[in-house]
């Protein structure tokens, strides 16, 4: 069967843009120019009467046909702040950010609904602007809800461990503060979809970039008023997600211009409309103190991580939920006694937060990756002897950590280890001292982090959903529904490779099927992808393989011991006449299924189809309430060159150890690798979205939101070690967030190494060449 | 205004007419519904939508229609030769030098494009790169990229049809 | 306010496309209503579609692309003459540049990427007239002029005075960019540039610099230095001249003369860098060149 790859390649991929329908109109969205204001006049009829134009869809027809997005996660604890707003897909009467749309033109061809965009006429009046969540804070700072007390939409509260006697125990406390930049994950491919409600039958379809389709169905049908059964979601070929796909919001807007208009509607969004009105992340500043001994124990962390949310829209209580992973993800790979962690959420004026690949887990971990690092210089131990000393290690898994975290196992040492082996840091750090005499900065870099993986959280619509369906066809091929959109990430691939090797047919015969609401699931977000789906498939294709034996078993008239597969051969024992394809198999069971073929057991049974449906759950969560379900390693050394005088920072090498336990693919996880490690360098020296004091985003394209070329991305060095999880089906850990977790955190801290002569503590991020140079400038001049 | 252009596109000749106002881009992909040609940016910026004019690579965002009339443009529809891939492609495959896809008609234009000029032994790192500067991609850290260039050289350089 | 648009549609055009110098420049003497040369669009669609600049449905495009004598690089007299629709990538790989003025083939080998390069042009590059304009400095350095035609004659002018502010040259209206010229340099002379962007590669310059000196290790006879993204428009800065003239090219003259260099600009900040920073690299980068330049003269 033609495979994904060969479909792609040979540039016959079905992304949103190339969907068409026959009739199919276009939408264009219309943004405000104002960070926030209120609209006081919209006039329509200039773009109305654009020849070509169908109809504009303003902010009022939104409210008056539709419902306030769904809330998907709300959690109300005593002592906590959790507070929702009620926004609809787009607003009628205020804006809250620059590029908040507050039309869609509808026409017969995007460039028309273009030109008619142009045309519409909004007089606003502007509102005063919160400009950054430290101003959010301030007592009187303009609000942007009005039925909130003020602009802090969550504050969360933790005690893990001991923080107390953690203190008390310590020989020193360390004062930490951290920053980093709002980034957006930025996929090449924007948003989009089509949408067609069928009015005869009262039916929603849409196709389009959609990585949860279940989940978007819920929340679709809730803001339409339909019922979800009437609503199906499909997702075509993506051109990557990150996370930057999961929510449904513009997407409402499609579905209810198809109501209104009787036509399929398709939106496609340009890069500019993804940078300004898409989802950020990031943005958190952290204030705190660590607690150690003078030989190098980590005790415990004070600390309060505040996050510049933007407006609480569009995924209700999703974007808030990333503080929670941001909070716990702190203690890492190690042993703590305790700490006490607030994580506060404040909404600005400023584009939405959503996921992007590390979602709140890469914050916790570069943020104590950093403090680590800063300890360790401090009581002159090296980056690797700290981390050596503090590992939890290989004999103590399960570990049930302070944070709840049930770490399924791994051997956090060994994976340092083959780092240390890759890279010679001995030899790095003779040539950072020549380097020094000659005014050359060279700094390395260590940072070691476990991924939690595979999110199952209560109160919230992440609550572990998964569903697989493994069949086979009356033509012997075989068919895979899962929860799991291709967003890029290989998903195909490993399913494929995983029920040929239970089932034991051809590779080529297995299809796994475009994902859409039908299947259950969360779909792929925090790299759950090869813990629940593929569990979900692993667990669905062994039942199916279980049936197989016992089928065959009847037709060979053997034992169930007998049968052996392989390649798309079903054979019996050493019998060499006794052989069937898939295909002849399929054909007697479905076909031919009279007791003479099948067990009669399995017709009582009604178990004659060939096809299993199934679902999966965390099997450490329901005892510990564990969010996450495995946790892979890894560790990451960087060297790279600072010019302190320019303020440029060279990779001169970067090896990644990666302990990611069953490897169901390699190519798989090294590209995995590869890619989160380039994100995350474009956050730790490049990315940043920079808004200014009126709420302007002032790097709205590729020409000004940089991320980096094949130029910057350095030759990337992996090594893996294989420790397979005792709780996911085939043992593998879900690993596509870890790169970009290390990375950043790596670059940040060699960058600091780097320039330890001027005693500078790198706690910005990005460490642009501006940053570095204005670092160097304010150290006093002079290297101490 | 209506303009009628002149291409040959993918070795096939062709007379299409296109408003003046409309790019290569909008031509290929809404008139001649050749979709590997991916539109992200539509400022020249990403190079999803990079094609062969004339053998040089161009980003058809950044040209008008009309101004290629004459051309000779191939887009990765044209590298295939039947259901057979182009070595290129193949590279690609085999090396996982691409992801999600989007960016990959692009590169495999560029990328075929620098391979088939190039002479001698193996391509260098750092010319690939930089060669590929015009080609965002978000995936994959262009690592395996590098690579399936380097191999599609090989593969030339070892008699594949090219 | 501009309602934001994510990305706009360019206007209906009435295009054009003359084969000869003699229609475009009848073409564009007797065009009615609004019209646009273009050549490479590189900077006409993006300003279009950003919403840079706007124009009503009926615009005149007037392509010059169509015009073989417009394109093409050659030595003559002693000059190297480039025309003004010479394709980047063209300069790049034209051995008459690479010999005699390696200088604007490093620059251009920076610039854009090579798919812009392909169709962008260094008479568009020119015209522009952006701060950043990456040909500029280079071309400053290497003493260029630059000779535009209209219906009615030619003119020439140094490239130093060719740019008046942001977008704006002295280009008088319903004329065409022709050529770009300038003197081949000798063997006592010496050229090198560099930029800094917020990546390495393919970026718009936060600033660029380039110097030219004649002489020899003993003795500096003449100096230029120019830059980009420092002021309005790309500048020659002469107040660092005088302290290399007839010095010895030694670490303490060189450094002296960048300090001068940078100490004679006005950046601002933006959105790309700071005036501090821009005036510390200007420093840095104008010391480093001069040590190559000196280093190339050796
Ligand atoms: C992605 C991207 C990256 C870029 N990177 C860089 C970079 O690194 N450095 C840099 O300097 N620039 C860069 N640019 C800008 C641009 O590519 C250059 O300025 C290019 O040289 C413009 O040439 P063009 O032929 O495409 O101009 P066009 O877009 O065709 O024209 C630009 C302007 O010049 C006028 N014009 C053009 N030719 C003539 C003529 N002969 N006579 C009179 N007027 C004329 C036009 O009327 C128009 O106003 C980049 C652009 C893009 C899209
Ligand atoms: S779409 Fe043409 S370069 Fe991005
Ligand atoms: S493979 Fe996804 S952008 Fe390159």
């Amino acid at each position: 069967m033609e495979s994904r790859e060969h479909r792609l390649i040979s540039g016959r991929g079905q992304y949103a843009d190339d969907l068409d329908f026959p009739g199919m109109a276009h939408l264009v969205f219309v943004g405000s120019p104002h960070a926030h204001a209120r609209i006081v006049r919209l006039d329509v009829a200039e773009a109305e009467a654009v020849p070509g134009v169908i109809r504009v869809i303003t902010g009022a027809d939104v409210v008056e046909h539709t419902h306030p997005l769904p809330v998907q996660a709300n959690f109300t604890s005593p002592g906590w702040t959790w507070r929702l707003a009620e926004v609809y897909a787009m607003p009628a009467d205020k804006v809250r950010w620059h590029g908040e749309p507050v039309a869609a033109v509808v026409a017969e061809d995007e460039r028309t609904a273009r030109i008619a965009a142009d045309k519409i006429q909004v007089e606003y009046d502007p509102l005063p602007v919160v400009a950054g969540a430290e101003d959010a804070l301030k007592p009187n700072a303009p609000k942007l809800y009005d039925d909130w007390p003020d602009n802090k939409q969550v504050h969360l509260k933790f005690d893990f461990g001991d923080p107390d006697a953690a203190f008390k125990e310590a020989d020193r406390v360390i004062t930490v503060s951290n920053r980093e930049g709002r980034v957006t994950g930025l996929p090449i491919e924007g948003r989009g979809c089509v949408g067609h409600y069928d009015r005869g039958k009262g039916t929603l379809t849409m196709w389009g970039a959609f990585q949860t389709p279940y989940l978007q169905r819920h929340n679709i049908a809730a803001a339409m008023g339909l019922p979800e059964a009437r609503v199906s979601i499909n997702a075509v070929d993506i051109g990557g997600a990150f996370g930057l796909k999961i929510h449904a919001w513009k997407e409402n807007v499609v579905a209810l211009a198809s109501k209104l208009t009787g036509r399929y509607v398709k939106w496609f969004e340009p890069q500019r409309d993804f940078i300004v009105t898409g989802p950020h992340q990031r943005d958190v500043s952290w204030q705190g103190e660590v607690a150690v001994k003078n030989d190098g124990t980590l005790l415990g962390l004070r600390a309060t991580v505040t996050h510049d949310l933007g407006v609480e829209s569009t995924q209700k209580g999703i974007a808030a939920l990333s503080i929670f992973p941001a909070c716990s993800s702190p203690c890492n790979m190690y042993r703590w006694k305790g700490m006490h962690i607030e994580g506060i959420g404040a909404v600005t004026n400023k584009s939405f937060y959503c996921a992007y690949r590390g979602y709140g887990k890469d914050k916790g971990i570069k943020f104590i990756e950093a403090v680590i690092n800063r300890v360790a210089r401090e009581l002159n131990m090296t980056p690797e002897a700290i981390r050596f000393k503090n590992f939890i290690q290989p004999d103590e898994f399960p570990f049930k950590a302070i944070n709840n975290y049930v770490l399924d196992n791994g051997d956090y040492p060994g994976t340092l280890n083959r780092a240390l082996e890759m890279v010679d840091v001995d030899k790095w750090r003779a040539e950072q001292e020549k380097g020094r005499a000659g005014g050359r900065h060279i700094g390395i870099g260590i940072v070691t982090s476990i991924e939690p993986a595979g999110v199952a959280v209560p109160n919230c619509q992440m609550g572990g959903l998964t569903q697989a369906r493994v069949a086979i066809c009356p033509d012997g091929t075989v068919e895979v529904d899962s929860d799991r959109t291709e967003i890029g990430q290989g998903s195909e691939i490993s399913h494929v490779n995983i029920v040929s090797g239970i089932l034991g047919c051809k590779k080529e015969d297995v299809y796994v099927r475009p994902v859409t609401s039908e299947t259950i699931g969360q779909g792929p977000l925090s790299s759950r992808g090869a813990v629940w789906p593929a569990s979900a498939v692993a667990k669905a294709a062994k039942q199916l393989r279980a049936k197989v034996d016992r089928f065959a078993a009847s037709m060979f008239d053997a034992t169930v011991d007998d049968i052996r597969i392989a390649d798309g051969v079903i054979g019996c024992g050493k019998d060499t006449e006794k052989q069937l394809t898939f295909a002849e198999f399929a054909n007697k069971a479905f076909f031919f299924p009279g007791p003479r073929r099948l067990p009669k057991e399995v017709l009582l049974e009604h178990e004659q189809l060939l096809s299993v449906t199934t679902t999966w759950y965390s099997p450490s969560t329901p005892e510990s309430g564990s969010s996450y379900t495995t946790f892979c390693t890894s560790a990451d050394i960087a060297v790279v060159e600072v010019d302190t005088e320019t303020g440029v920072t060279k990779i001169l090498k970067y090896a990644h150890v990666h302990d990611a336990g069953t490897v169901i693919s390699k190519k798989v996880i090294d590209g995995q690798i590869h890619g989160g490690i380039v994100q995350g360098i474009g956050e730790a020296l490049m990315e940043e979205l920079k808004y200014d004091r009126n709420g302007q985003l002032l790097n709205t394209s590729f020409a000004e939101y940089l991320i980096p070329t094949a130029v910057e991305a350095p030759v990337i060095e992996i090594a893996h070690l294989v420790t397979p999880s005792p709780f996911s089906e085939t043992g593998a850990k879900g690993m596509g967030e870890a790169p970009i977790i290390g990375s950043k955190a790596v670059i940040l801290t060699a960058v600091e190494d780097a320039l330890s002569p001027f005693g500078i503590l790198v706690e910005d991020s990005p460490a642009s060449p501006e940053r570095v140079r204005a670092w160097v400038n304010g150290s006093k001049g002079d290297e101490q | 205004m209506k303009i009628t252009v002149h291409y040959t596109i993918n070795s096939k000749a062709c007379d299409l007419e296109v408003d003046a106002g409309e790019t290569l881009l909008e031509a290929l992909r809404n008139r001649l519904k050749l979709t590997s040609v991916h539109r992200s940016c539509e400022e020249g910026e990403c190079g999803a939508c990079t094609v062969l004019l004339n053998g040089e690579p161009v980003n058809s965002c950044l040209m008008l229609a009309a101004a290629a009339d004459g051309a000779d443009i191939l887009t990765t529809e044209g590298l295939m030769r039947g259901d057979q891939r182009h070595p290129i492609m193949d590279a690609f495959v085999d090396l996982h030098g691409m992801q999600c896809g989007f960016c990959t008609p692009g590169l495999l234009m560029t990328g075929y494009s620098l391979v088939r000029k190039a002479n001698g032994g193996d391509l260098d790192e750092a010319t690939i790169r930089q060669s590929i500067e015009g080609n965002l991609c978000r995936c994959t850290g262009y690592m395996n990229i590098v690579k399936a260039i380097q191999e599609a050289k090989r593969r030339k350089d070892a008699g594949d049809w090219w | 306010m501009n309602q934001f648009i994510g990305s706009r549609a360019l206007p209906d055009l009435v295009y054009h496309r003359p084969g000869t110098m003699d229609d475009l420049l009848g073409l564009v003497k007797g065009i009615e209503g609004e019209y646009r040369v273009v050549a490479g669009c590189t900077d006409f669609i993006p300003a279009i579609r950003g919403g840079k600049w706007r124009f009503a449905d009926g615009i005149n495009v007037v392509d010059i692309r169509g015009v073989k004598a417009l394109s093409g690089i050659r030595e003559e007299k002693g000059e190297i003459v480039m025309g003004a629709a010479t394709r980047l990538s063209d300069i790049l790989v034209s051995p008459v540049i690479r010999e005699k003025a390696p200088v604007l083939a490093d620059a251009v080998s920076q610039m854009a990427s090579p798919q812009v390069r392909n169709t962008a042009t260094v008479g568009g590059n020119l015209c522009m007239a952006s701060p950043a304009a990456d040909t500029a400095p280079p071309l400053l350095v290497l003493d260029a002029k630059v000779a535009w035609r209209t219906a009615d004659g030619e003119e020439t002018t140094p490239l130093n005075k060719f740019f008046l502010g942001p977008g704006a040259t002295v280009l008088p209206p319903r004329s065409v960019l022709t050529e770009i010229r300038f003197p081949a340099p000798g063997p006592d002379e010496a050229a090198r540039r560099t930029r800094m962007g917020q990546r390495t590669a393919f970026v718009c310059s936060i600033i660029s610099v380039a110097v030219w000196l004649r002489g020899g290790p003993e003795k500096i006879e003449a100096a230029r230095i120019a830059m980009g993204a420092v002021a309005p428009t790309p500048i020659l800065i002469t107040a660092a001249e005088s302290v290399l003239i007839g010095k010895k090219p030694n670490e303490a003259t060189l450094a002296e003369a960048a300090k001068t260099a940078a100490s004679n600009i006005a950046p601002i900040d933006d959105l790309r860098a700071t005036a501090d920073y821009r005036k510390s690299l200007a420093e840095t980068l104008t010391r480093r060149l001069l040590a190559a330049c000196v280093g190339d003269l050796a």
